[in-house]
Formats: structure tokens, C-alpha cells, sequence
């Protein structure tokens, strides 16, 4: 796509692309960390002005931080602020080579960007999507060219987490695959390839877990220390359920169990009735300084 | 690390197979007397080097001394005389998960042990309150439940029967709570008690979609590992604890619940009739046979990424 080139400290060699990221939420911020970093250039897309400079901004913050703790250098933290640039005009994204669609979890509105840049990029871009919740096939299904459309799920926060789950939609074309596969090892991601199947490996797994320890606790077996406990001294999970929880926030684990127990129809995936009582009283979590625990400090991850 | 006790000094510990032999490590590296009741000598031997190999192991790492390792082989005797048993101050079995094995051991223990000594059982599988069902004394039985290795799990499930006293549970939360970095849980007497029953679906579910191709073994344990930051990949997890031991766990919690979610999965009875047990027969889910002999696939539709 372009010639190799050389930057700073010991990116020499790198095929900088245009990266076009949507959306400039948690996710998407995150995301934009990655591309930046590798020194990609980067665009971060949004629709809202407001939500776009918050997103650019957290980037920032976040080279910022790891420069203040040593992880990167002043020169590379700059760069990589140098590589990212914001926009709320789609027409800006016609240079990209690799966009990452990061948006809210609704398949109509990621159906129509990736309708709409059909128009405005070359028919080698590669589409990504970010969602863990839809189907690949049925966002690729916006596109005329669904064959390059690749579901790729980061992990949260997606600048640390290593893993990208990767999935074809049923048109996706082996190329755009592999092309993809390439495209996030260079990032230093460890891909797995799973299948579109609602959760795909991790969230297939870890709703029903954590459900089941939900109801759990709801039959008394234990109390969320016991449970967090025994949990972490038994079976070398970092956390237990409940603090896990309690990260995730209690909306958005509802949100995603439901949008899972909604199109496989396992009542393993459907969240017991402790999560709805949970935020209807706004117990969201640390975010909100209760969940199943009390905290005092609402910040996530030191952000 | 010996750390002195006055309670339950002297412990009977029934059966040294890996649990056994762990519990006793255990045991005797707080500072107590261990005696073990084996069938017989050949068992005994085999036991002893469980014990041994565990605990160069942790020399190995750094996690104890020579000098530490020499102390808790000296305070570990085993036998296979039960009246050997009959000084000890509790009893914990540890023999094999079938509950006419147990009920025959236990009642000759309870025989032999003074009527106030305390028995547990440290079953995953079996209820705690029929086991002590026929035992003299069932408010003298308790469930201590060790999950596997057991000098490294933290782990201790303290499980009452219906009539288990009170008085009993807190003996036995100050006695594991006294044991080197270990926890106790007290949990309810329900099959699988609290972490099998949530653990054991959890595995079945993993095999299932194995199965149905969601991915290859290793991707799912990469996935689980990098994205939940678990030591330990499910399927990697069921090698090490043995696909025939899990298998009879989960067949056991399925026949006392009749929950779906024991049901063990089709692949996991063809891999245990195939021999394939996983780390101890060299073949299982992520346990390879060496690249010179013929590698078998995990499953009939196994393939590797592009």
C-alpha cells in the first residue's frame, strides 16, 4: 500500500496506513491509542463534535500517562499525537486503508457508515467492526462489498488488552482475513479466529459464568466475598465475579446478556433478576461507587 | 513456614493419591503430624513420590527450603494398619470418589477413631450429609474440600452436613485458616458445593463448543486467558485435572441434579473411551503425543486457522 519509511526510535520499517477509526468513545478511543501508537495515520470519527474532542483527548491523556510512566518516550508520545487528527466529516476517511468501526451497538446505524464509505473509499479498504454483540454478516450486509468486511472484537482497554477475536461474516473474503490477521499482529495483537456466532469466544463464556455466579449468590451458596474468594484462590482468575462485575458495570453486562439471550434464546444467558434490580437503583458499579461493593474513587483503570 | 498449633495436632489422612498426598504436604507444612493410611506398600511407595516430586517442585521454585522439604517428609508417616489411626486428633479422607469405597473406609475409621474426633471428607462430587448418614457420631463429619494441586490452591471449601455442629465449622475454618496461604469458604452441602457447581458447566459448555467448531482448542484458551486474564485456559485446565476425573465429576453432579448442564458432552466420553485422559496419558485437548508419532486432531472437525 505504501513504502516503508522510517521514524522515530526503532519504528523504522513500519508501513504506516490511514486508519480510520468510528466513533470516539471508550472503544473507539481505544482503538485510536493502538493505531496511533504503531504511528498509523490515524482519524477519529464522530458525529458529535463534543463526544469527538472527548475522544481525542483521551488519547492525549493517555500518551501522556505513559510517558509519565516510562512506557513511552516523549519523542514516540509525540509522534503519535502527530499521527492522529479527529474529524466529523465521513468525507475525510476517503484516504483509508483500514477503517475500524467502533460506534453504539446498533446494526442499522453501522449498516449506513459502511454504506455510506463504500462511496468515498477505494474498494480495497478493509472494514472492520468492533461490535461484540451483532452479527459480522448482518453489519457486512451495509456494505456492496461484504466479502471485506472482518469482525475484529478488542478487549477493553483496548490500548493494553492483546487479544482481537476475529470473525467472518458469511461473505468475508479469505484476503480480507488474512489481510486482517496481518494487519493486527503488526499492531502487536494476538488474534484469535472464532466464528459469527453471538459473543464469539470470550463474552460466549464469560455471560453465562458470570450469570451463573449471580444466581449463586441469589440461592445463597455463598456471599460475593466468599464467592470472589473462592473463585480467585481456586481457579487463578485475577478477580472474582463480583469485582469483575462491578468493573464492567451492571448496564452494560445486562445490556450485552440480553442482546446474547435475545438471538440465542439460553436462559444461561438471560441476566438474573438481581442485575435488573441492580440498575434500577443506579448500583452500576465502580462508575457509579456501588455495585456489589462500596468504592470511593469512581475512576476506572487510573484513567 | 512451621507454624504451631495446638488444635488438631495429629492428623489421620485416608488414601495418598494426589489429593492425599497434597493434603498431607499441606497439613505437615504447618507444623503437624501427618499419618497416612494406604492399602499397601507398592500404594505407599507411589504416594511417597508424589509427595517427593511435589515438594522438589517447590524447592525448585523457590517456594520452600531443603531444609523445610526434609522436615515435612519426617512428619508424614504412612501406613497400612488402621489401628495406626487410632491416636490421631481428625480424619480426613481422601479416597477414591465412589461412595461405597468411602462408606466402607469411614466406617471402619470411625471404628477405630475416639467418638469424638472429627472426620471430613474431602469428596467434590458426593453429598457430605449422606455420607455421614450411618457414620456414629454425623455431627463429628464435615465436607474439606482441597482443589488440585493442593499446596498450590487457596482454596478450601468448608462444607456442613444437616447435622454437622456449629462448633465443628469453626474448628475447621481456624484449622485451614491456619494452613500457609490457604482460605476457607464454608459453603452449603449441594452437589458440586461451590466452585464445581459453577466450574464444571462452565468446562462441559467449552467442550461442547469445541465441538461445535467455534474455535480450535488452543484459540479458546488464548481467547479466555488474554481476554479474561484466566492462569489457566479451560481446555489446558481440563488436561491437567484428567478428562476421565472430570467425566466421572460431572456425571455424578448431573446424576444429582438432573441439570443439563452436567450432562457430560458427547466429546468428552469419545476422547475418555479413546484413552485420552489428557497431561497423565501424554494426549487431550492441548496435550499433544510428540511430533513423532502421528498427530491425531482434537476433534473429527478440528482445523487451524488460516
Amino acid at each position: 500500500m505504501s513504502t516503508p519509511t522510517t521514524g522515530p526510535d526503532g519504528l523504522e520499517g513500519r508501513d504506516p496506513r490511514t486508519v480510520a477509526v468510528l466513533g470516539a468513545g471508550t472503544m473507539g478511543s481505544g482503538i485510536a491509542v493502538v493505531m496511533a501508537r504503531a504511528l498509523h495515520r490515524t482519524i477519529l470519527f464522530d458525529v458529535d463534535e463534543a463526544n469527538l474532542q472527548r475522544g481525542l483527548d483521551t488519547v492525549h491523556g493517555f500518551f501522556d500517562k505513559s510517558v509519565e510512566r516510562g512506557k513511552l518516550t516523549a519523542p514516540l508520545a509525540a509522534a503519535a499525537k502527530a499521527s492522529l487528527v479527529g474529524t466529523t466529516d465521513l468525507a475525510d476517511l476517503a484516504a483509508s486503508d483500514v477503517v475500524v468501526e467502533a460506534v453504539y451497538e446498533d446494526l442499522a446505524l453501522k449498516k449506513e457508515l459502511f454504506g455510506a464509505l463504500d462511496d468515498l473509499v477505494p474498494d480495497t479498504t478493509l472494514f472492520h467492526t468492533n461490535t461484540s454483540t451483532l452479527s459480522v454478516t448482518g453489519i457486512a450486509s451495509g456494505s456492496r462489498l461484504p466479502e471485506r468486511v472482518v469482525g475484529t472484537h478488542y478487549c477493553n482497554p483496548a490500548p493494553l488488552m492483546k487479544l482481537v477475536e476475529v470473525a467472518d461474516g458469511r461473505h468475508t473474503a479469505s484476503w480480507a482475513r488474512a489481510a486482517t490477521i496481518d494487519f493486527l499482529e503488526s499492531l502487536g495483537k494476538t488474534t484469535v479466529v472464532t466464528k459469527d456466532r453471538p459473543g464469539f469466544i470470550v463474552n460466549r463464556f464469560l455471560i453465562p459464568w458470570e450469570n451463573s455466579c449471580i444466581r449463586a449468590l441469589e440461592s445463597g451458596l455463598g456471599t460475593k466475598e466468599s464467592i470472589d474468594a473462592a473463585v480467585l484462590g481456586a481457579l487463578g482468575h485475577p478477580m472474582g465475579p463480583f469485582r469483575l462485575l462491578d468493573i464492567v458495570g451492571m448496564d452494560i453486562h445486562q445490556q450485552v446478556a440480553t442482546r446474547l439471550y435475545e438471538q440465542l434464546r439460553d436462559p444461561r444467558f438471560f441476566p438474573p433478576p438481581m442485575v435488573e434490580r441492580m440498575v434500577a437503583a443506579g448500583d452500576l458499579g465502580r462508575k457509579t461507587g456501588r455495585g456489589f461493593y462500596d468504592y470511593d474513587d469512581t475512576r476506572l483503570f487510573g484513567s | 513456614m512451621t507454624t504451631t498449633t495446638t488444635e488438631l495436632r495429629h492428623v489421620g489422612v485416608l488414601g495418598l493419591g494426589t489429593m492425599g498426598a497434597g493434603i498431607a504436604q499441606v497439613l505437615a507444612a504447618s507444623g503437624r503430624d501427618v499419618t497416612v493410611l494406604e492399602q499397601d506398600g507398592a500404594r505407599i511407595a507411589a504416594g511417597r513420590a508424589r509427595l517427593e516430586a511435589s515438594l522438589d517442585r517447590d524447592v525448585a521454585r523457590g517456594r520452600t527450603t531443603e531444609a523445610e522439604r526434609a522436615a515435612v517428609l519426617e512428619r508424614v508417616w504412612c501406613t497400612s494398619s488402621l489401628v495406626d489411626l487410632a491416636p490421631v486428633d481428625l480424619v480426613v479422607e481422601s479416597v477414591s470418589e465412589d461412595l461405597a469405597v468411602k462408606r466402607a473406609v469411614l466406617d471402619r475409621v470411625a471404628a477405630t477413631v475416639a467418638p469424638d474426633v472429627p472426620i471430613v471428607t474431602n469428596t467434590s462430587a458426593l453429598s457430605v450429609t449422606e455420607l455421614a448418614t450411618g457414620l456414629p457420631g454425623p455431627e463429628r463429619f464435615a465436607g474439606l474440600h482441597f482443589f488440585n494441586p493442593a499446596p498450590a490452591m487457596r482454596t478450601v471449601e468448608v462444607v456442613p452436613g444437616l447435622r454437622t455442629t456449629p462448633e465443628l465449622v469453626e474448628r475447621l475454618v481456624a484449622l485451614v485458616e491456619s494452613l500457609a496461604d490457604k482460605i476457607a469458604v464454608v459453603v452449603k452441602d449441594r452437589p458440586g458445593f461451590l466452585v464445581n457447581s459453577l466450574l464444571l458447566p462452565y468446562l462441559n459448555d467449552v467442550v461442547q463448543e469445541l465441538d461445535d467448531d467455534l474455535a480450535t482448542a488452543e484459540d479458546i484458551d488464548v481467547a479466555l486467558q488474554l481476554g479474561l486474564g484466566y492462569r489457566t485456559g479451560p481446555l489446558a485446565m481440563l488436561d491437567l485435572i484428567g478428562l476421565d476425573v472430570h467425566l466421572q465429576a460431572t456425571t455424578a453432579l448431573h446424576a444429582a441434579t438432573a441439570d443439563p448442564r452436567y450432562a457430560p458432552p458427547p466429546l468428552l466420553r469419545q476422547m475418555v473411551a479413546d484413552g485420552r485422559l489428557g497431561d497423565k496419558s501424554g494426549d487431550g485437548f492441548r496435550t499433544h503425543p510428540s511430533p513423532a508419532a502421528s498427530p491425531r486432531p482434537v476433534s473429527p472437525h478440528d482445523r487451524s486457522p488460516a
